[in-house]
């Protein structure tokens, strides 16, 4: 396990002020909040945030960790706590959920696991906190439903009663249907309840890994449809695959690129289906050989088309 | 052998005002407060008892957000919900984009 520099963390100095470690934390959560950051690994960067804070902003956990680095040990050397390391320091300071222990690393965990699961250590009955994450589907996943095996982080009691995380895995049976935006539920896989009390539950929001050839808006699902110049304008029936399958299309005659073909109902299989849209891309074949040329030459002499009409040249 | 476990969708289960308020970590009041200054998508709600409420994906998403807003940023309420709006505008304006893109790619 590696000791972690909370203060490089932040980018403060070793003798930051309260008011100087909030300014920190927010000037970073501003820039790699998980909605909005463009960095591509901001969500891990916000929990290495959140958890620097989490002990810097506490007096307690500061000065206990403080005196940890008064030992020697610097960021990246490898770390075990000391035996008793702790002792003297009060813990007493606003606590942390489990949920968010789960988020946290495991520096943090072995620092301040005495601490973790408040819940039990009061020995009250309460039922087991609700954890939040997220998952990445497939849309092919939407129309048949999936199975997706999970590792979670659960804090679970050891034999001592402290608390520890132990790493879970769980196959989720998803429905089909579901699409991005949706929340999901898997109940009992959240936090540990105590006392007897129930689990908490497992909520995950989805969302898509993004697909080469579709793109999914709420439950419509949008499609590129090239054809050849001569089935736009004349008209065809094209075979083309579509997420459940394959289908045959009837493109209108004088057709135009742009132009939108809606299969009702084919997007994804929710309660209320979303639909599937074709946009029509029309595709020329290259002039390459005489004969291409030829073809295009009589076109143009044969049609009396000006597609800038509409610019009045 | 691993454990299967079944997911809902949160519209085919019913997450009432006490499971949100469970999940996000407020309490029942703060809520009740924030539906009732809007800043919740379900304006209709306003009208009915909070005991009959029940919340859907969007909502549960909304109110996670505006939670985490206003603790990191210390913020008023207010506040959190118009970042909330233009972050949902955002993304919405996103794949509008990414549709729009189809024919360019």
């Amino acid at each position: 396990m590696e000791f972690k520099d909370y203060y490089k963390t932040l980018d403060i100095a070793r003798n930051a002020t309260a008011d100087e470690i909030k300014k920190a934390f927010r000037r970073l959560a501003r820039k790699y909040h998980p909605d909005v950051s463009k960095e591509v690994d901001a969500e891990q960067k916000m929990k290495e945030i959140n958890e620097a804070y989490t002990v810097l902003s506490d007096p307690e956990k500061r000065a206990a960790y403080d005196q940890l680095e008064r030992q020697g040990f610097q960021a990246g050397s490898d770390f075990q706590p000391p035996p008793g390391w702790d002792a003297g320091f009060e813990f007493t300071g606003q606590g942390f959920s489990d949920a968010q222990a789960a988020d946290f690393s495991d520096f943090f965990s072995q620092l301040f696991r005495n601490q973790m699961g408040n819940g039990a250590r009061h020995a009250h009955r309460m039922r087991g906190e609700d954890h939040h994450a997220k998952i990445m589907l497939d849309l092919e996943d939407s129309y048949h439903g999936t199975t997706r095996s999970l590792t979670l982080r659960m804090p679970k009691l050891d034999n001592q009663g402290r608390t520890i995380l132990v790493e879970h895995t769980l196959n989720v049976r998803i429905p089909k249907g579901v699409h991005a935006g949706q929340v999901i539920r898997l109940a009992g896989q959240g936090g540990p309840g105590h006392a007897g009390e129930a689990p908490g539950d497992l909520f995950l929001e989805v969302h898509f890994k993004p697909h080469p050839r579709y793109r999914i808006e709420n439950k419509d699902i949008y499609a590129a449809l090239p054809v050849a110049p001569w089935e736009a304008a004349l008209g065809a029936t094209a075979k083309i695959p579509v997420p459940d399958g394959l289908v045959d299309v009837r493109i209108p005659e004088n057709s135009q690129s742009g132009r939108k073909l809606r299969l009702k109902g084919r997007g994804i299989p929710a309660a209320s289906p979303g639909d599937l849209y074709l946009v029509l891309e029309v595709v020329l074949p290259s002039a390459a050989t005489e004969k291409a040329r030829k073809f295009y030459q009589t076109m143009a002499q044969e049609l009396a088309f000006n597609p800038r009409q509409n610019l009045g040249v | 052998m691993l454990q299967e476990i079944d997911a809902t969708v949160l519209e085919d289960t019913v997450l009432s005002l006490d499971d949100l308020a469970r999940s996000c970590r407020v309490s029942r009041e703060w809520i009740i407060e924030h539906v009732q200054w809007g800043l919740l998508p379900d304006k209709n709600l306003i009208e009915t008892d909070p005991n009959v409420w029940i919340f859907d994906s969007h909502s549960f998403l909304r109110i996670k957000r505006i939670v985490a807003i206003e603790r990191d940023f210390e913020c008023n309420p207010e506040l959190a919900g118009l970042v909330a709006d233009l972050i949902e505008e955002v993304e919405s304006l996103r794949t509008r984009l990414r549709t729009s893109e189809l024919n360019e790619s």
